[in-house]
Formats: C-alpha cells, structure tokens, sequence
C-alpha cells in the first residue's frame, strides 16, 4: 500500500449543491437544501441531524436510488448514475432476504459477481469469523436476534468488497450493550480494510466515536451547517477509553451544542411537515 | 414479580404445546367429522328416512366399495384428477407469469385492468355453452373452466404479492451490483411466494368446483360425471360417496402437496401468514 497517503488526500466522493424535492400528494416536500460536501478515500464520515432533516435523502441520492433535483454527485470523478457495486449500503431497514441463510446473504454480492464458489466461500467464512456469527451460517434471518440480523447486513455490504459502505443508522435497532460492541467491532473492522465510510446517525456519541470526521446538518431542508474533526482514528477506539478521554468528550460535546441547536427552535411550519 | 411471571407462562405454554403437538394437534381437526358422521349414523336411527333423501352410512360405503371392486371409481378418479392437475398446472403457470408481468409494470397493470375485471366477472360456469361448442366435451373442457377459475385467482394475488415485496429489499440487491433479472429471481419471487402460495390453495379449491362442474355436463367420464350419472337413478348413496372422495382428494393435496412446499418455503423464512403467532 504505497500509494495509501496520495489516496488519502484524493476526493472520492463530491456533493456539490445537492437539493433534493419530493413531489408528494400534498405537494412538494423540500427534504435537502444544497447540500455540499466531499469525503476523501479511506476517510470515516458521520452524519447527524434531527430526524427529517433528509440525512436518509443523501445517503440514497449517493448509492444512486435517488436523482437529485439540483446539484451534482460524483464518486471517483463520475457523476452517480444509478445503484452499483462499488457503493455497498447498509440500510436503516437491514434488507437482508428473510429468505436466504446467513452464509448466503453475505455471499450474495459475490454471487452476482460470478465470484467462483470456493474463493466465495473462504470470504464468507472469513467475515462469519470476524462479525461472531460462527455456528448460524445456516440459519434463516427470522432466527436471529437483532444484534445478529445487524451484523450479517454489514458483512454481505462488506463481503461484496465495495469502495465506498454507506450506513444509515445501522445501529439504531439494537439493544445499548450490543450497540457498543457493534461500533468496536466496526471501529476494528475499517481500520482493517481501509474503507471510504458514510455513516449516518442520530447518536452523537456514536458519531464522534467512528468518526474521523463528523458532519452536523440543520433541521429539514437539511444543509450541513458544520464538520468537526476527530484525530486518531488510525489508532483505534474502545469505549472505555473513549469516555475518559478528554479531548474526546469536549469533541462530544461541541457537536451536542450543535445539534440541539437545530432541535431546539424548531419553526412550527417545518415541525408540522416532518413526517418521517 | 408480575413481570417474570409474564415472561415464563408463554415459554412454559408454548413448551407443553411442543409436547402434546403430535398427539392431540394431529387428532384434533377430525374430531369435526366424526361428529358429524355421529350425527349422520344418529340421524339416520332415529328418523329413519328414505333412502332418496339421506342414504345410510354403510349403503354409502357399500357403494363405493361396489364402484371400487368393478373399476369405475379407479376411472372416474383417475380423470377427474388429471384435469384438474391439468388445469391448475396451466392456470398457476400462467396466472404466476402474468401476474407478475403486471406486478412490475404499472403502466401494463393499468392498461389490462378493464381487461381482467371484464373476464374476471364473466368467468365461470357461463362459458360452458359456448366452450363445449369450440371444444367438445371432455378433457379440453374441463382443462379450460379450471384454467379459467384458477388463472383469476393465482393472478390476483400475485399481482398483490408482487406489489407488497418491500422495495428496500430490492435496493439492497441493486446495491450489491444485482441487474433487473437478479433482483426478480431472488428478491420478487420469493418475496411474493407467501401470496402466490395463497393463490394456488384457494386456487386449487375453486379448480375442484370447476371440475365437477365442467364434468356434470361436458364429459362421459369423471367424479363429476359419476355424480350426475347418479342423481337420475336417485342413487343418493353415489352422491354422497362421491363428494366425500372429493373431498379427502382436496384434503390429501393439501397435506401431501402444499404444505411440504409451504414448510420448505414460507414457513422455513418466517414469512407464513400464521407465523406471527409462533413469534
Ligand atoms: N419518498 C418520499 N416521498 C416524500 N417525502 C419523503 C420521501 N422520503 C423522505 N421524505 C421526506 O423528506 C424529509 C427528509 O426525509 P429523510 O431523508 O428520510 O430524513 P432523515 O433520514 O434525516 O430522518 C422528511 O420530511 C420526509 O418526510
Ligand atoms: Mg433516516
């Protein structure tokens, strides 16, 4: 990996100007308004913002679900046409297939890749290793604990060796103790393989802790109102030193005052339009 | 306290239910029908009716034994279950393919609508005069009416379980590179198998009406044939014997035939419409 710090200071994705309007039976509904911003490759960036603030807009306007309405989204130079391997996403809803077993939705990316079985089988088993769902390799999702239905959502996102894992509040749905391993886990996980990371979140903590960079985005139409960074992620992280340290904690606790900012004096007119 | 007392009697119930499963779960749906044939025998000892009206147990059985030794029933059966497998085969494959082709397209889907509903009101019986003019009677016929019932019903509720597949499943294929053809073979069809699974049970039961019908009138072989062969030498006893072979025909294929795909299928998921339950 000699070229790892020229790579690291190149852009890989670029969001110019993004505004993004949803045409509803109620009319128009505003979710983004100019959104810019650029994340160079290997870096982790988080995302908070009160809830409605179109973070989930952004993230499916950058795997290429969504067509901005204004503005531009390139990954590596090229302007984001439609949905593609190279972009995995790890979805607020999971969308792993109910009717799949655990080794084979994380294959799955692989076996539309036409990756041949045996080669696709030592990744799959590798991951099963390093997510802990050793010995449910053939259980169906419905079997499984939500911390674990978590778990096999990234691994068949990473197994598929995309560039770029965008997540969208990957951790909301499980209990606080398995949420806190889950994040290690994650920590361990990107700093191993060198992913470019888009994560979105409503937790700050969780923000500053994965983060190498954090984004905090103002109330619906959502515009990214600041980016804080946080150093020595190459490090590593644990939660126990996390929380004793101090430049950490003042980190912390900087993004809190932004956030609540937007919550806190939110107009009635967009209180009344948020829906989601 | 009261909160652990909560949380133990569902696990305890549901372990003492894994218990008796096998004995009193497979038991219990017959207890209808011996009551109802009590009720028959009991009935019949007491009112002693005509024999026109309600035949007796054992005159039924003596029938059907009659039938079975001379090789009669074998045939009616036998012909009777082809057309139906015929048309249910030709209905399912046909309903499960258009409805999907109108599940995916929402332009096509409102282009047939009128079309559907127009032949959906008027299927039936009503096409029986016409039908045995283009196609006889026999085999063909009977294979039309069941297609004609069978294809409706498959189609409808592809069409809706098509629809109902959760689209950030098929956004979580795309995203791992998967093209229109992959995220239809493992996102839409699967995803929509718990409907197109309730289409061919009921699908499969308006098919036997269809039959018996088609067969009443359009075919010199069949249960449906056999029924109506009876009625005009007022064999009661044929009658009720034959819809009792239907009906443990129907009963068998739901056994034997659908719920090995359901358990391998729906139920394996977690995505059988009962399963919420077990949960
Ligand atoms: N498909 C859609 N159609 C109409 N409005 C939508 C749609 N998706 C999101 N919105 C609206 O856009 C705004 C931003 O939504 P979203 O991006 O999901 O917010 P967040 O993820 O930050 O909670 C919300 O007001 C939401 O109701
Ligand atoms: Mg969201």
């Amino acid at each position: 990996m000699p070229d790892d710090m020229a790579k690291s200071t190149q852009n890989k994705i670029v969001v110019s100007g993004f505004r993004h309007v949803f045409e509803t039976d109620d009319g128009p509904v505003q979710a983004t308004d100019r959104v810019d911003l650029s994340i160079r490759a290997g870096e982790f960036v988080t995302l908070v913002g009160p809830s409605g603030c179109g973070k989930t807009t952004l993230l499916k306007a950058l795997a290429g679900f969504i067509r901005p309405t204004e503005g531009s989204i390139l990954c590596d130079g090229a302007t984001v046409l439609g949905p593609g391997r190279d972009r995995g996403v790890v979805f607020q809803e999971l969308a792993i297939l109910p009717w799949r077993t655990v080794r084979r939705n994380i294959g799955h990316g692989l076996e539309i890749a036409r990756v041949p079985r045996a080669a696709r089988e030592a990744t799959v088993g590798r991951l099963i290793e390093l997510t802990g769902l050793a010995g449910f390799e053939e259980r169906y999702p419905h079997e499984l604990s939500g911390g674990m239905r978590q778990r096999v959502a990234v691994a068949r996102t990473w197994a598929a060796d995309p560039d770029v894992i965008l997540m969208d509040e990957p951790f909301a749905a499980v209990d606080a103790m398995t949420r806190l391993t889950l994040q290690e886990e994650l920590v361990r996980l990107c700093g191993a393989t060198g992913k470019t990371v888009f994560f979105i979140t409503h937790s700050v903590d969780e923000a500053v802790f994965l983060a190498d960079r954090v984004l905090v985005m103002t109330r619906r139409p959502g515009r990214i109102k600041a980016a804080i960074d946080v150093p020595g992620r190459a490090a590593g992280r644990d939660w126990e030193s996390f929380k004793i340290d101090s430049a950490m904690q003042a980190i912390v606790e900087q993004v809190l005052r932004l956030v609540r900012e937007e919550r806190g004096a939110t107009a009635p007119a967009a209180s009344a339009a948020v829906t989601k | 306290m009261s909160n652990a007392a909560m949380e133990g009697s569902p696990a305890r119930r549901s372990a003492a239910r894994r218990w008796t499963a096998p004995l009193v779960w497979r038991l219990l749906p017959l207890t209808p029908f011996t009551l109802i044939l009590a009720a028959w025998v009991a009935y019949w000892a007491i009112a002693q009716p005509s024999a026109e009206t309600l035949p007796a147990v054992q005159d039924v059985a003596g029938a059907m034994w009659d039938l079975a030794v001379k090789g009669e029933l074998a045939v009616h059966v036998l012909a009777s279950l082809l057309r139906l497998l015929l048309g249910v085969a030709l209905g399912v494959t046909t309903g499960v393919i258009g409805g999907f082709i109108v599940g995916l397209n929402r332009p096509i889907a409102e282009f047939l609508n009128p079309l559907i509903v127009f032949f959906n009101a008027i299927s039936g019986i009503v096409w029986l005069p016409l039908v045995i003019g283009w196609l006889g009677i026999g085999t063909a016929l009977a294979v039309f009416l069941i297609w004609n019932t069978v294809f409706f019903i498959v189609f409808q509720n592809t069409v809706l379980g098509v629809q109902l597949v959760p689209k950030v499943y098929e956004q979580g294929v795309e995203a791992l590179g998967g093209g229109r053809w992959e995220t239809i073979r493992s996102v839409i069809l699967p995803g929509a198998s718990p409907y197109i699974l309730t289409g061919l049970r009921s699908g499969l039961g308006f098919g036997w009406r269809a039959l018996i019908a088609a067969e009443l009138v359009g075919a010199t072989t069949g249960l449906g044939q056999m029924i109506f062969g009876a009625t005009e030498y007022h064999r009661s006893d044929i009658i009720i014997g034959g819809c009792l072979i239907i009906g443990l025909i129907a009963i068998a294929m739901d056994r034997w035939l659908l719920l090995p795909i359901e358990q391998r299928t729906v139920r394996r998921w977690g995505l059988a419409f009962d399963a919420r339950s077990e949960e």
